[in-house]
């Protein structure tokens, strides 16, 4: 087991290095001088380019910018923005709102799914199973900034059951609405696979077992349908949490919430490049550590499944 | 239907012999060749009504992306600043937005930039994930392990946050790329972060296939590696990259739209669902003038929605196993 985790841990290395040299060259390697553009129209001398080249390494040549970012990385500091601030303030203050938002809509989405798909697969074929099949399809096909929109003009703006916009205080209250939006994608997958997996289950032979040696069917749905049914969901779940963060950049953008998506737009759109490579390196150390903990989530549920 | 009353000392009905003979019940044809995964699969959609239904959509939206001008002869560009923000009446049934175009000339031709993002990108993805995981998957060893690590690498970026940097870069060294090079630039972006989805699904059903007897067999029979991977391998391994590729249309069409909502994608020259989407959440803030946002995005959900019933219809066809639900 633990020989697993650090055989994983050193496959990582090059996923993360290679992903962040990739974002590094598509960020730095392009024409256009960065420190000009900081100036717009002004003329800046010389020394002071040079000084500002030295500050941001552009000075050297770009393998080397690269491995200094990574040495940085490392011990977690990511240099300073273009506008002067560290960038490691940036996202400490956007990455908590951010996994708090995904956190919230992992929740949402995990409860209400997992409810409504265990009855949809229980009474398959039934009216709430056709009726949870085309909400899923709806929620799928309408994109997530649609759907957003109109909740944010139905309960924001008409009806002012909760804030339309966050802004600055991202109090889970004032989340709520948007973690809904976020989740609602994920919801329609959570329902249908919670749903397939319950069916699969229900003609399972240790399910037949359950029934023969005369246990209830409230108690034979509950515990031994259900709890078998979860698995691929939990695994779908973890796998879920980095997609929720990197995916609530659009749900952000319509809340107006200061969160990690919005960091990477803004910056992305005013070419803060350190900011930018900063935060997908962020957000890929998210991913692979969420896959090898789903991994050996998936073990730890499945007996069946062990890793040498 | 005989007699069923229970006879005699009997307290259930149970048949006699001679009632219940074994009869021969016709012999399977072993000369005819057995029908083909295809036909078979074919056999199994033409009897789906969600093929059907997603299938007509489809054509009909076709119609649509190759002859806008048989819909309307409204010009999606001609601006009638004095008709700004009208609703739905006769002769524009879907009204007017802010600059006075008229919605449903646009819906109508933002259908192009839509489908053929989405069916670019898919080719893209398909022929490269395609090509690489049966590499991979076929000849093993440090071939897959290259493959696997680089296909890694470019899922590890998540897709929306990838593209919009990619995409940002591309704006400095490409900045005025007209209609069809704004089309292109997205699908590049989106083919670039979505290929390695394809390269897993690919790969692991070669490596399926591959371990089968029959490839053993062919080899047996004098076939090359490389023969026997495009000619045995591959058309076998087919199947799950179909269905992969059907249901990631929809997909591509939304991320095309999310882009172009976060003004981003395509250029604003180009009419498209996603920019007129976006340029409608400004008209709409107070809850009227809803027309100029729900006409587009309904357009857009019903493309999607056709897409992925028709990939739900041709993974029930094509993967029986799959079919549980």
């Amino acid at each position: 087991m633990w020989w697993y985790v650090g055989k994983r841990l050193l496959q990582a290395i090059p996923v993360v290095l290679g992903a962040t040299l990739l974002i590094y060259a598509m960020v730095f390697l392009q024409p256009g001088d960065p420190i000009l553009a900081l100036f717009g129209e002004k003329p800046v001398s010389e020394s002071v380019k040079a000084q500002l080249e030295a500050q941001y390494n552009l000075d050297q040549p770009f393998i080397v910018q690269w491995l200094l970012f990574l040495g940085g990385a490392l011990t977690g500091d990511f240099g300073l923005s273009y506008s002067g601030q560290p960038v490691a303030d940036l996202i400490g203050r956007a990455f908590p709102v951010t996994l708090k938002l995904a956190l919230m809509a992992l929740v949402i989405e995990a409860v209400l799914g997992i409810i409504a798909g265990f009855y949809a697969g229980l009474r398959r074929g039934k009216l709430f199973d056709s009726t949870m099949l085309v909400v899923s399809l709806l929620v799928i096909a309408v994109p997530i900034f649609v759907l957003g929109f109109m909740l944010q003009l139905v309960f924001g703006v008409q009806l002012q059951w909760a804030p339309a916009t966050v802004g600055g205080d991202a109090s889970i209250t004032r989340l709520i609405l948007p973690a809904t939006v976020l989740g609602l994608v994920s919801f329609a997958y959570v329902l249908r696979l919670t749903r397939t997996s319950v069916v699969e289950n229900l003609t399972a032979d240790h399910v037949r077992t359950a029934r023969a040696k005369g246990l209830s069917e409230s108690e034979v749905n509950r515990r031994h349908v259900l709890r078998n049914s979860l698995i691929p969901v939990v695994t779908f779940l973890g796998a879920d949490l980095g997609t929720l963060m990197a995916g609530a950049i659009v749900t952000e953008g319509i809340f107006n919430i200061p969160g990690i998506g919005n960091l990477a737009y803004q910056a992305v759109l005013r070419g803060e490049g350190p900011t930018v490579v900063s935060v997908v390196t962020v957000m890929v150390l998210v991913y692979v550590v969420m896959s090898l903990l789903v991994d050996l989530l998936y073990a730890a549920l499945d007996p069946r499944i062990r890793y040498a | 239907m005989p007699d069923m009353t229970p006879l005699p000392g009997q307290t259930i009905y149970v048949a006699p012999a001679a009632d219940t003979p074994l009869e021969e019940t016709g012999t399977v044809d072993t000369s005819a060749p057995p029908e083909g995964q295809w036909k078979e699969a074919w056999k199994q959609l033409r009897s789906n009504w969600i093929f059907w239904v997603s299938a007509v959509l489809l054509v009909f939206i076709f119609i649509v992306v190759l002859f806008p001008g048989l819909f309307t002869d409204i010009n999606p560009r001609q601006a009638q600043l004095s008709r700004s923000l009208e609703g739905p009446s006769a002769g524009h049934w879907f009204g007017f937005d802010r600059q006075g175009y008229d919605v449903f000339s646009r819906v109508i031709y933002g259908a192009r930039a839509s489908v053929t993002v989405g069916i670019l990108t898919m080719l893209f993805v398909t022929f490269v994930g395609l090509l690489t995981g049966a590499i991979a998957g076929f000849y093993g060893k440090w071939t897959d392990t290259i493959i696997s690590r680089i296909a890694d690498v470019f899922f590890a970026i998540p897709l929306i946050l990838g593209a919009i940097v990619l995409l940002s870069s591309l704006n400095n060294v490409w900045s005025n790329r007209g209609y069809w090079g704004g089309v292109l630039a997205v699908v590049l972006v989106l083919a670039v972060f979505g290929w390695p989805q394809m390269t897993r699904i690919a790969r692991g059903a070669v490596l399926e296939i591959k371990s089968l007897e029959f490839i053993d067999a062919a080899r047996a029979i004098g076939a090359t590696r490389r023969s026997n991977l495009w000619r045995h391998v591959i058309p076998n391994s087919l199947a799950p990259v179909i269905v992969t590729a059907t249901v990631s249309l929809g997909v591509y069409i939304v991320a095309e739209a999310t882009l172009s909502f976060l003004g981003i994608g395509l250029p604003p020259s180009v009419v498209s669902w996603g920019n007129d989407i976006a340029a409608a959440q400004s008209q709409v803030r107070s809850g009227s003038n809803l027309h100029v946002l729900f006409f587009p995005a309904g357009a857009l959900a019903i493309t999607v929605l056709s897409f992925m019933l028709l990939g739900d219809a041709v993974r029930d066809a094509l993967d029986p196993k799959a079919k549980k639900s």
